[in-house]
C-alpha cells in the first residue's frame, strides 16, 4: 500500500505544470483505469458488510443487553463483561491450551504442507498428481461431526476400532482414550492435520507451480541436486506465500477450531486438562446463560489479541525483510 | 495526492450507497411491522397461506414448535385446516414452524434477538427460560392471563402458573400434563420372566444391585445398565431426592426446608457416586456411559442392555415399550415430586417481538381449550389420519399404520393441553384421569415456583458450569473414581465460586418465600 503511494507521488507532474492538464491528465487516468476500480465495487461491498459493518456490534460486550430495550439503550456495565474469562481458575489452562496447539499446529501445518507441496510437484505423471492432490484435501471437506464420529469409531471402549482389532493383536489392554486427556494433544494434532493440510498444500503447490521451469534448468545445467534445487530456488520463491499464511495463521491464534475441540473429544469431561480451550470455555459456560454481552466480550478480546500479534509479527518481519511483510 | 482524493471520494460514495441501503431497508421492515396492527398490510395478505385474501384484518401469527423426529409429509394439510377453523373462531391464523429440535435452541437465539416475526414459542427451564425473560426476550403475561388468556389459567391451575413467576411477573404458562415425575427402574420383560425376578422386592438401590448381579452373571452378553438419559448423561438423570433448584448449584437436600446447600460436598451424594463406581467396576454399568450418544431404550431395542433408569410418569412403561418395540415392565424407586422445573420444563411463550400480543394469547388459548384444535395438532384429520373406535381412542385410519401414515408428529404433551386430547391405540385410556392423580398426589418441594436468577453472579456461574461439566457426568456414570475425583471436584467449585452462587441463591429463596408467605 504505502509503496503504491510512493509511485504515485513519484509519477506526479513537476511543478510549474498547468492546471488544465494535470486535471485532463487525471482524468484520462481515471478513465484507464475505471474498469479496475470498478471490478473492486463487489469485493469492497462485501468487506464493508460483513467485517466493517458489523463492528459496531461491538458495543455489545460493554452492555447488559435487554431485548425489550434495545441494544442501544440497554445499561452500560464497563469491563464486566470481561470478567468472566479471567476470574476462573480455568484461565491459565485454557489461555495455554488455546496458544500452545496453534502454535505448534502452525509449525507442523506449515513444514508438513510445504513438505507435500514439494512432493506433489515431483509427480510428473499429471493424472497421479490430480489424484494425490484430491486425496489430500478430501477430508477439508468432511463436517467435523462426521470426523468426530469416525474418530469416535476408532477409538470408542465398546466398538472402536483400535480396541477392539489392533490393541488385542498385540495383548494389550483396553485404553480408555475419552478418559485419559494425556492421549488428546497426539490425537488432535493428528485429526488437525489430516483435515486441516489440504488447502494449504493447495496453496502452496500453487505457488510452486508458478515458479519459472528455467530457474531449475539452469540449475541442473550447474549440477544442483534436488536438495539444493529446493532449498535455493522453490523455498525462497516462496517464502512471501508462506510469511503471508503464516501471519494470517498468526492473527488466529486466540480463536480455536470449535468443532475440533468440542465435537471429536466428544465432550468428554475428564478430556477438558487438554481439550478445554477458549472457544469452547465460552460455549459451555454461557450455554446456560445466553448472554450474548458475555459471548461478544470473549470475541472481542480473542480479536483484539490477534490483531496485537498480527501487528507484532509483522513488525518482526518488516525488522528481518521489509519485501516480505504485509504491511 | 490526487489519487488519494479519488479514492476518498470513492469510499465516501459506497458508504454513502451502503447508509442510505441500510436506512431504506429498515424503514420498509418498520412500515410493515406497523401497518399489521392498524390497517390491512400488504405483507400479511401474502403471508397468509391458503385464507389469504379474504377479511381484511385476519392476524397472522408464527408459532415456532420443536420437532423430535422428520416432519410429517401431511403437515401443511393439518395447518390449513387448523387455520379454517381457527379463522372462524378468532379471526386468526397460524403459521406453525417445526424447528428440528437439535437446531431449536440456536434457531430461538437468533429469531429471538433479530427481532424476525414471531408470535409464539415453547420455552423451557432447561432451555433458558429465566435468562430469555431476564434479557427481554419473552412477553410479561401477567396482564393476558388476566384478560384473553383467563381460560389457561383455569385449566393449568393458579399453583402452576405462580411458579412460572420470576419476579412476580409469568413469561410462560406451562403446557398439561404430568407436572411432578417420579424416578423409575425400567427392565426388559422376558428376561425378567426368565429370571424369576419379583418386582414387589424392588425398592432401593440395594435391590436394583441384586437384580443387576443376577444379569451380569445369567446373561454375559447383556450389559445390566445404562444412564436414563442419551448423550452424556450420568446415572443419576431424573432422581428426586433432592430439589436441584434449576440446575444443581445449590440445592434444597431436604425439599420441606429452605436451606440452600452444596450437593457434590453432600454425604449422599457421595455414597451415591461411590455405588455408581462400584457397579462401574463390577461390569454392571456400560463402559461407554459417559460419551454414550444413544437413548437408552434404544440401546434396549437393538438388544445391548437391559434395564435403565430415569423420569417416569403415569403411561410411562408403555411410551418406552413403544419406542423400544419390545414390552417393558417399570417399577417406581422413588415417588412422584414436584420441584419448579417439573412445571417450568415445558412452557409456552409469547415473543417479545410479537406484533399483537392479545391475539397471540387468544391463539395460545385455543390449544389450552379447544378440543377440535389439539385434536388436530395432535393427530391430524379425523377419517384422514385416525379413527375412533372408543369413546376417546382412536386408531390410524384404514391402511395406514406407523410407517406409511401421513401426520402422526408424536406431541401430545407439548401442544398445550394434553387431558383434552385422544388417546392413541395401546395407550391406557385412563392415562390422564391417573396423570391428574399423580399431581395431585405428588410431593411438593418447598420452593415450588422460585426461579433462580444467575444474574447478578453470571461471573461465577460460567466457570462453575464449566466445572461441573468437566466432572458430573463421569463420578455419576461410575467411571470416575470418587476417592480420588469427588474432592477434587469440589475444591475447583470452590475456586470456581460456588459459595457465591448458594449465598445468592439463599438471599433470593428467603426473599421469595417472604414474597409468597412460605415458611
Amino acid at each position: 500500500m504505502e509503496r503504491m503511494i510512493e509511485m504515485a507521488l513519484q509519477t506526479q507532474p513537476d511543478s510549474g505544470q498547468l492546471a488544465v492538464a494535470a486535471t485532463s491528465k487525471r482524468f484520462v487516468r481515471f478513465r484507464k483505469y475505471l474498469p479496475l476500480t470498478l471490478m473492486v465495487i463487489p469485493g469492497l461491498l462485501y468487506l464493508m458488510i460483513n467485517n466493517y459493518l458489523p463492528m459496531a456490534g461491538l458495543v455489545i460486550a460493554f452492555k447488559e443487553i435487554n431485548f425489550a430495550k434495545g441494544i442501544l439503550a440497554s445499561d452500560w456495565v464497563g469491563w464486566k463483561n470481561f470478567e468472566y474469562l479471567f476470574a476462573t481458575s480455568d484461565a491459565y489452562i485454557i489461555t495455554r491450551n488455546t496458544i500452545l496447539y496453534n502454535a505448534a499446529w502452525i509449525v507442523l501445518g506449515t513444514m508438513l504442507a510445504i513438505f507435500l507441496a514439494i512432493m506433489l510437484n515431483e509427480v510428473k505423471q499429471k493424472l497421479f498428481a490430480r489424484f494425490y492432490q484430491s486425496v489430500i484435501v478430501l477430508p477439508h471437506l468432511i463436517s467435523i461431526v462426521i470426523v468426530a464420529y469416525l474418530v469416535y469409531a476408532a477409538l470408542s471402549l465398546e466398538t472402536g476400532f483400535i480396541n477392539k482389532s489392533i490393541l488385542p493383536l498385540f495383548g494389550m489392554d483396553d485404553i480408555m482414550f475419552y478418559f485419559e486427556p494425556k492421549y488428546w494433544p497426539f490425537i488432535l494434532t493428528a485429526v488437525h492435520l489430516w483435515k486441516g493440510l489440504g488447502f494449504s498444500v493447495v496453496v502452496y503447490f500453487a505457488a510452486i507451480i508458478g515458479i519459472d521451469e528455467e530457474y531449475y534448468e539452469a540449475a541442473r545445467l550447474d549440477g544442483a541436486t534436488k536438495w539444493q534445487q529446493i532449498r535455493g530456488i522453490t523455498l525462497p520463491l516462496i517464502s512471501p506465500v508462506i510469511i503471508m499464511l503464516t501471519l494470517l495463521a498468526v492473527g488466529r491464534i486466540f480463536y480455536s477450531d470449535f468443532g475440533l475441540f468440542y465435537q471429536v473429544p466428544m465432550n468428554s469431561g475428564p478430556l477438558y486438562e487438554t481439550t478445554n480451550v477458549i472457544d469452547t470455555y465460552v460455549y459451555r459456560g454461557l450455554l446456560g446463560l445466553g448472554d450474548i454481552g458475555m459471548s461478544a466480550a470473549a470475541g472481542f478480546y480473542q480479536s483484539i489479541v490477534g490483531f496485537i500479534l498480527v501487528l507484532t509479527a509483522n513488525f518482526i518481519v518488516r525488522k528481518i525483510d521489509r519485501d516480505n511483510a504485509l504491511f | 495526492m490526487n489519487r488519494k482524493k479519488w479514492l476518498s471520494s470513492l469510499v465516501m460514495l459506497l458508504t454513502l450507497a451502503l447508509m442510505l441501503a441500510a436506512c431504506s431497508g429498515g424503514g420498509s421492515n418498520g412500515q410493515s411491522g406497523n401497518s399489521s396492527g392498524g390497517q390491512s398490510g400488504n405483507a400479511d395478505q401474502t403471508t397468509g397461506s391458503s385464507s389469504s385474501g379474504e377479511k381484511e384484518d385476519t392476524y397472522h401469527a408464527v408459532m415456532a414448535i420443536p420437532m423430535f423426529q422428520a416432519e410429517p409429509k401431511d403437515f401443511q394439510m393439518v395447518e390449513d385446516e387448523i387455520n379454517r377453523i381457527m379463522k372462524e373462531k378468532i379471526n386468526a391464523t397460524v403459521d406453525i414452524m417445526p424447528i428440528p429440535i437439535g437446531n431449536w435452541m440456536q434457531q430461538m437465539n437468533l429469531m429471538l434477538s433479530s427481532g424476525e416475526k414471531l408470535d409464539l414459542l415453547f420455552t423451557s427451564s432447561s432451555m433458558g427460560y429465566s435468562s430469555q425473560a431476564a434479557t427481554g426476550k419473552l412477553a410479561p403475561l401477567n396482564d393476558l392471563l388476566a384478560g384473553p388468556g383467563k381460560v389457561i389459567v383455569e385449566n393449568v391451575g393458579e399453583k402452576y402458573i405462580n411458579a412460572t413467576k420470576i419476579a412476580g411477573e409469568s413469561y410462560g404458562v406451562p403446557t398439561i400434563r404430568d407436572l411432578a415425575a417420579n424416578y423409575e427402574y425400567v427392565m426388559r420383560k422376558d428376561l425378567v420372566d426368565k429370571h424369576n425376578i419379583d418386582l414387589t422386592s424392588i425398592r432401593t438401590f440395594d435391590d436394583i444391585e441384586r437384580v443387576l448381579e443376577i444379569i451380569k452373571t445369567n446373561e454375559p452378553d447383556i450389559v445390566p445398565i445404562a444412564p436414563g438419559g442419551a448423550g452424556n448423561s450420568g446415572m443419576l438423570v431424573g432422581y428426586n431426592a433432592w430439589d436441584s433448584l434449576g440446575d444443581g448449584f445449590g440445592v434444597l437436600m431436604d425439599p420441606d426446608s429452605l436451606v440452600v446447600s452444596n450437593l457434590y460436598e453432600s454425604e449422599e451424594y457421595r455414597e451415591i457416586v461411590t455405588r455408581m463406581h462400584d457397579w462401574y467396576k463390577k461390569g454392571y454399568i456400560l463402559r461407554d456411559a459417559a460419551t454414550n450418544q444413544i437413548a437408552a431404550n434404544q440401546l434396549v431395542k437393538a438388544g445391548k442392555v437391559f434395564s435403565y433408569l430415569g423420569n417416569g410418569k403415569p403411561g410411562f412403561a408403555e411410551q418406552e415399550s413403544r419406542a423400544a418395540g419390545m414390552e417393558l415392565v417399570t417399577v417406581e424407586i422413588r415417588g412422584p415430586f414436584a420441584a419448579t422445573t417439573n412445571v417450568t420444563g415445558l412452557m409456552w411463550s409469547i415473543a417479545q417481538q410479537s406484533e399483537n400480543k392479545e391475539k397471540a394469547m387468544e391463539i395460545l388459548s385455543l390449544f389450552y381449550s379447544d378440543k377440535e384444535i389439539i385434536d388436530l395438532i395432535n393427530w391430524g384429520i379425523e377419517g384422514v389420519h385416525y379413527v375412533k373406535i372408543g369413546d376417546n381412542m382412536i386408531d390410524f385410519a384404514e391402511g395406514l399404520d406407523a410407517s406409511t401414515t401421513g401426520y402422526m408428529p408424536n406431541w401430545d404433551w407439548l401442544t398445550g393441553n394434553a387431558y383434552l386430547t385422544y388417546v392413541f391405540k395401546g395407550g391406557d385410556p385412563e392415562v390422564w384421569e391417573k396423570t391428574k392423580v399423580f399431581n395431585e398426589s405428588a410431593k411438593a418441594s418447598k420452593a415450588l415456583g422460585f426461579t433462580f436468577n444467575a444474574d447478578p453472579v453470571k461471573t461465577e456461574y460460567t466457570a462453575v458450569t464449566n466445572v461441573v461439566n468437566q466432572y458430573k457426568v463421569g463420578l455419576e456414570s461410575g467411571t470416575l473414581d470418587p476417592e480420588k475425583t469427588l474432592p477434587e471436584f469440589i475444591q475447583k467449585l470452590k475456586a470456581a465460586g460456588i459459595d457465591k452462587i448458594i449465598e445468592e441463591k439463599q438471599r433470593q429463596l428467603d426473599e421469595w418465600a417472604q414474597q409468597n408467605n412460605v415458611k
